[in-house]
């Protein structure tokens, strides 16, 4: 089963990938903008950390092991289902969901990962060197259970990213422009290039619950520079789950609606 | 002229009013940098124990509520709708009439900013309550602040009008379109205020226009500068204001003929 | 045999929020929606055997693409049963959407950007076709549907026609038993839409697939379809032989006089009803036993003042016009 939609993913990103090689020249101008937009940011930060030696008890280097997560959450996200869900607004607002719907496959599936953009992870990329970098001038050298930790929550952040926008992207059944909701939620995603905890109580607890692209990033962050414990990953593990089962249900809940199913 | 922007204003403001909703999250989505970069000064200046280089937590957050109110009255979006227009062969008939497409574009700019003015200024106070934001504005900075207010946004206009005539040659619009935003998040006193900004890019920021276009009105209205200072700023708003409408017209120009030879 | 398809009393009901104009209504709708029950579908029942070619008739808004969404899965009926292939097809379980397939006219299920090829192999894998069935199956497609010149260029380089070929290549590409299809003709000329009726026929009759057509075109349905049924207003007013329908709704044929002198129409009201004049020329619906014998008494009795006559058929839009008609007015 595993096997079938990691081939089905497989194709996908094959398919597409041969389309945008095509196309070089865009390419190219694509990696650069990212490039671009990761080198202001790096310039922003090291602005800010050539006044202070901490953010809010953050050092130069941590920042640059949260900046690096954060380029990779996005790169992952724009890669793989960031464009999908883009499209599935699309297929509503047009009618050619219903193809989807009766592909022998999981429909979920299909809409999340139909059409994976790998030259966005140009910001994956340089999200791991940044981050290499900052590790690399951490202080204390890592220990293995910091490593698993990080591991374990930047896969919870990143199903907590998805779970957010697979419920944003399935309101599009009920209201006809959730165009806009996906802008507020870009606006947070922004927002969590900073540690959670500078900002003012109402943004900290909107990036931390509501919107949780903040503990997205911030956590596997603090995994790396020892600033969390296990129980503050189990707890982030569990809030993983409950939202991407949450979110599948809501999803399912869409389609029922969409075709007419009484609740 | 002035009949022909009353119409035009009235039927734009007819379309604006049903993309309420979406014209006010989009305002939401654009306070949002600043507040992260005011809570990132915050915590800078709380980590030096209060102030960064004259400026305390409460400088700061006047500053970016200063900067938040001249970013969005500033801000210009035609590059995008250009190439679209361009791609879709929607300019053409546009060029056939005896209005200049530009006045179109002034018109979508001024309603939408009129609009999301109501929802602006609720959310700056709600802003400036919560980091107990200081200003040091007097009586002549408010005077000084609308007119170099309107000279920013002219200049920001041209300069987002030049960028967005690259579609006439190129259809890689957003990778100029990228280009001249991420300047303008350096050098306009987005990531700082300029005065905190390294020496270096301080000088390109005031010999370039983009200090003119965010610094310059958001340090006059916030308070802090001598008058001879502000007007000496002023000065070079005029300055950058002729030199952006020359340079569009003769980039238009180019263009159109350009346009034409290719095939309108 | 048991049929394919076997539809029982369905039934489908919309909700739809209604409000009047004007800016009253607009800030009251604001507070307390309106809702009104729309039935767009009202009991309809049949079955259809397999390899058939049925043609659905009914003008907009009768039900019929609501029936079609309902079968293929797409749609939960308010009541009633349905069954394809064995399936409930709203459950739209794995097994059942690999043996159908929707195509509709006026949508596009290809990815735009990409050539066709690249689309056929994501759907090789979706279907799960094997190596040897999907080659099978395209080359056939390719050599009924003249496709080889296009499968290699992005789908957005090709014109209307094309596009509508390859969508059909891509909806049966992996040998469905039961094919819905929604307007296919639609928006095409006149040659395309020969040419993808011929292909259709041929594909039935090639795999004895069973399929269901809706369409605007009554050349489509003449072509194809031996049986029809007929829907309007979520009612099935006529379900069989398509020629039965036309003798037993319009039982009269049409005759076709030109005149030497536009000034004798007139007296032609003798022979039969007038339902146009054209300056010279008139046409006239006389019952269908007595036209050999008008046409005849009309050669005779007109002689050299004739100058052309001839005799047929009602056409079939006329034919399905009175289906509509006599329903609304019963």
């Amino acid at each position: 089963m595993i096997g079938r939609y990691a081939r089905l993913l497989l194709v996908f990103a094959k398919v597409e990938t041969q389309y945008e090689l095509e196309y070089r020249t865009n390419l190219i101008f694509s990696v650069l903008q990212q490039a671009m937009i990761m080198v202001t940011s790096i310039g922003a930060m090291l602005i800010l950390f050539s006044y202070t030696t901490t953010l809010n008890g953050w050092s130069l280097a941590e920042m640059l092991v949260l900046l690096g997560v954060f380029y990779i959450v996005q790169g992952i996200g724009d890669t793989l289902f960031g464009p999908s869900f883009e499209r599935l607004l699309e297929h509503i607002r047009l009618g050619t969901l219903d193809f989807t719907l009766l592909k022998p496959a999981n429909g979920q599936f299909l809409v999340s990962t139909r059409h994976v953009k790998l030259r966005n992870s140009a910001q994956l990329v340089l999200g791991l060197v940044v981050l290499g970098i900052g590790i690399s001038r951490l202080e204390s050298a890592l220990s293995a259970a910091q490593v698993a930790g990080f591991i374990v929550a930047l896969g919870c952040g990143f199903a907590l990213m998805y779970s957010l926008l697979l419920v944003l992207s399935t309101l599009a059944f009920w209201f006809v422009r959730v165009e806009n909701l996906l802008v507020i939620y870009g606006a947070f995603v922004d927002a969590s290039r900073f540690p959670v905890d500078i900002y003012p109580g109402w943004l900290r607890v909107t990036l931390s619950s509501v919107a949780p692209v903040g503990i997205a990033v911030t956590v596997p962050a603090q995994a790396l520079a020892g600033r969390v414990d296990a129980l503050g990953i189990a707890a982030l593990a569990l809030a993983a789950t409950l939202a991407w089962v949450l979110s599948a249900w809501f999803w399912r809940r869409g389609l029922r609606s969409y075709t007419g199913a009484s609740a | 002229m002035i009949a022909t922007y009353r119409t035009l204003l009235v039927a734009q403001f007819q379309q604006a009013s049903q993309y309420r909703v979406s014209m006010f999250l989009y305002l939401l989505f654009s306070l949002i940098r600043p507040i992260i970069f005011l809570a990132a000064w915050t915590a800078v200046a709380a980590a030096r124990g209060g102030s960064v280089g004259g400026f305390s937590a409460a400088d700061f957050a006047g500053y970016y509520v200063c900067m938040a109110l001249v970013l969005h009255f500033t801000t210009a979006w035609n590059a995008y709708e250009f190439e679209f227009e361009v791609a879709q062969g929607r300019l053409s008939p546009k060029l056939l009439r005896p209005l200049h497409p530009l006045h179109y574009s002034v018109v979508e700019n001024i309603t939408w900013k009129f609009f999301t003015a109501f929802g602006l200024v609720p959310a700056l106070a709600f802003v400036a309550i919560t980091f107990q934001a200081r200003f040091e504005t007097q009586w002549w900075n408010v005077a000084l602040f609308v007119p170099s207010l309107l000279l920013a946004a002219a200049i920001r206009f041209f300069l987002g009008w030049i960028v967005a005539t690259a579609a006439f040659w190129t259809t890689r619009v957003n990778a100029a379109v990228t280009l001249f935003d991420r300047i303008m998040f350096i050098f306009a006193g987005q990531i700082a205020p300029l005065a905190l900004m390294p020496g270096i890019l301080q000088s390109i920021a005031y010999v370039l226009p983009f200090g003119y276009i965010i610094g310059v009105p958001t340090d006059i209205l916030r308070g802090g500068a001598t008058l001879d200072q502000a007007l000496l700023w002023m000065g070079g708003q005029v300055f950058w204001l002729i030199v952006s409408y020359a340079g569009l017209q003769l980039i238009w120009r180019a263009g159109v003929r350009q346009y034409s030879a290719v095939g309108a | 045999m048991s049929s394919v398809i076997d539809v029982r009393e369905l039934r489908k009901m919309f909700h739809v929020s209604e409000r009047e104009e004007g800016l009253g209504a607009t800030v009251r709708a604001l507070v307390r929606r309106r809702y009104r029950d729309v039935p767009a579908v009202a009991g309809i029942s049949f079955s259809i055997e397999p390899g058939e070619v049925v043609g659905f008739l009914g003008p907009n808004g009768a039900g019929k693409t609501t029936t079609l969404k309902a079968l293929s899965g797409l749609l939960h009926p308010t009541g009633g049963e349905a069954r394809v292939l064995g399936f409930v097809p709203w459950r739209r379980e794995n097994e059942y959407l690999r043996q159908m397939t929707l195509l509709m006219g006026n949508r596009s299920q290809l990815v735009w950007d990409i050539p066709a090829s690249d689309s056929f192999r994501v759907l090789q894998e979706i279907y799960k076709i094997p190596e040897d069935q999907y080659r099978r199956a395209l080359d056939e497609l390719v050599a009924l549907l003249d496709l080889a010149p296009l499968l290699h260029k992005p789908v957005r380089s090709l014109s209307l026609g094309e596009r509508m070929k390859v969508e059909f290549a891509a909806g049966l590409l992996h040998s469905p038993k039961v094919a819905f299809l929604d307007e296919p003709t639609i928006g095409l000329d006149v040659s395309m839409q020969a040419r993808i009726r011929r292909f259709i026929a041929e594909h039935n009759r090639r795999t004895g697939a069973t399929i269901l057509l809706t369409s605007h075109y009554m050349a489509d349905v003449v072509a194809l379809c031996k049986r029809v049924i007929v829907i309007h207003h979520g009612v099935l007013l006529y379900d069989g032989d398509l020629a039965a329908l036309a003798s037993r709704m319009a039982p009269y044929k049409v005759i076709g006089v030109t005149l030497r002198d536009g000034s004798e129409a007139d007296g032609l009201a003798a022979y039969g009803d007038i339902q146009s004049r054209d300056e010279a020329r008139v046409t006239l619906h006389v019952p269908r036993d007595a036209a050999p014998e008008r046409a005849a008494r009309l050669v005779n009795d007109l002689g050299e003042r004739l100058i052309d006559i001839s005799v047929g058929d009602p056409a079939i839009e006329d034919v399905i016009d009175r289906v509509f008609t006599t329903e609304a007015t019963s």
